[in-house]
């Protein structure tokens, strides 16, 4: 039963090369201090391309007793929102050079929301992705997830996952600190989704495997608010439902487990812009059932 | 079921209830000679419910439940039950097929299979188990606790 951590990011190569010879953003540019990552709605931030050394992070793998690294597009770039023929060869670069590392890495797919189609989702997945990757944002009302509609009813044909993961901040003041698009449009977009997912997502998709990054910016936890205000509080106990742990900690894992179950949780870390959550204080078993019991059920089990 | 956290005599209706239904948890009965098994059966914000297969020397060790109210349903095999006594014998029962017991939050069990036939029981818990505490004793008679996950009691390593 392999170690998963179902949450990284790494650049490959040529990516990056694809990145830094961009005009617009999302880009890279060299300045006098080294690279430096330019988003429309962030601030420039300094890109340390060691970060996404494949060597370096197989150790780093290694030394989190990982066995298994599944990578997903930096969905906050916002390269899947680009005009097709400015997203696909990125993400094209993203998906071969994923593959190409091999083991312990695998990509999770990601498409041009553009040209979102089935046909897309077989390419993905028979290319080798591990399931697909969508930004919450594609989910948050009953027009976006009837236009991405096809595409989840083919990955549930396929009987394989979707990930999904902040998007792109909209566009605000530079002077703003970098956590503060993670702490505020990023959660509101995963709780937007998860709400989205909860009322239309589920009953037009009853087995589509979902998997959220950020424990869905801890959503679950406003159930008993959703109740209250007659929403689809049922919806916390989704078997087809699996929350990553990446960027919370032993409180919030915690809570969760409470409210969802520890059936529920899987360990995502997304690395490198965090770190693993320590969650030694919970137990073993926790650890065990986060790292493998979990996603073995998730990746592995047979139908 | 009423939209509430369930008392000992309605959690030991629901898993009687359910062990006379074989057909919703049958085809989850599994018994490894290494480990008891597990398959959660249903799981609201009130009640959680698991199958658990048991076999030779499985044994539970001493443990409460924190918050949560439990009843145990046996449908096959016999599990024993045993509740911490200090300075002298537990005090010990055994649930045979078509018997069931329950506990409340602040009771201090054991529970380990009897031997011979494999053992299938049926256990509910209200609230959902969440946390629990794991007792051991010293050598020379120190009790201590230790809290642990849920997941601790329910999910086994490998």
């Amino acid at each position: 039963m392999p170690a998963t951590d179902v949450h990284q990011h790494l650049w490959p190569e040529p990516l990056l090369a694809l990145l830094a010879a961009r005009d617009e953003t999302p880009r890279l540019r060299r300045g006098g201090d080294g690279w430096r990552l330019e988003l429309a709605g962030e601030a420039a931030a300094a890109f340390d391309t060691r970060a996404h050394d494949p060597a370096a992070r197989a150790d780093v793998a290694a030394g989190d007793g990982i066995d298994r690294v599944l990578v997903a597009p930096s969905s906050p770039l916002g390269i899947e929102s680009l005009p097709v023929a400015e997203a696909q060869p990125l993400l094209d670069a993203f998906h071969a050079g994923v593959l190409e590392l091999g083991g312990p890495f695998m990509p999770w797919g990601s498409l041009a929301l553009a040209a979102a189609e089935p046909a897309a989702v077989d390419a993905l997945l028979d290319l080798g992705a591990a399931g697909l990757c969508l930004p919450g944002a594609a989910l948050t009302s009953p027009a976006r997830l009837d236009a991405i509609g096809p595409v989840l009813e083919r990955l549930a044909q396929r009987r394989a996952p979707l990930f999904v993961h902040p998007g792109p901040a909209p566009a605000g003041d530079s002077a703003l600190p970098a956590w503060w698009p993670p702490m505020t449009s990023y959660v509101a977009e995963m709780q937007a989704a998860w709400l989205a997912w909860a009322e239309w997502g589920r009953p037009a998709h009853p087995t589509l495997k979902v998997v959220w990054a950020m424990l869905a910016g801890c959503a679950p936890l406003q159930a008993e608010r959703l109740a209250a205000r007659g929403g689809p509080a049922g919806a916390v106990h989704d078997a087809h439902a699996w929350f990553d742990v990446s960027s919370y900690g032993p409180h919030a894992v915690d809570a969760m487990l409470r409210v969802v179950g520890v059936d529920r949780l899987v360990l995502g870390s997304d690395r490198p812009i965090a770190d693993p959550p320590a969650l030694a204080s919970l137990g073993p078993a926790v650890r065990h059932a986060v790292s493998k019991a979990n996603p073995a059920r998730l990746f592995d089990a047979q139908p | 079921m009423p939209n509430r956290d369930l008392d000992q005599g309605e959690l030991e209706q629901l898993v009687q209830d359910l062990a006379a239904q074989p057909e919703r948890w049958r085809h989850l009965v599994q018994h490894r000679p290494d480990e008891r098994t597990y398959a959660e059966l249903h799981r609201d914000e009130h009640v959680a419910i698991w199958l658990i297969c048991w076999m030779d020397d499985h044994d539970t060790g001493y443990h409460d439940h924190d918050l949560s109210a439990g009843a145990v349903a046996v449908t096959a095999g016999a599990v024993r039950e045993e509740r911490l006594v200090l300075g002298g014998a537990p005090a010990a029962r055994t649930a045979n097929a078509g018997e069931a017991f329950t506990f409340g939050p602040a009771d201090i069990h054991r529970v380990s299979h009897v031997g011979g036939e494999p053992a299938v029981t049926i256990h509910a818990y209200s609230p959902p188990l969440w946390r629990m505490g794991q007792y051991s004793i010293s050598p020379s008679g120190v009790l201590r606790r230790r809290a642990v996950s849920y997941a601790d009691e329910l999910r086994p390593l490998d």
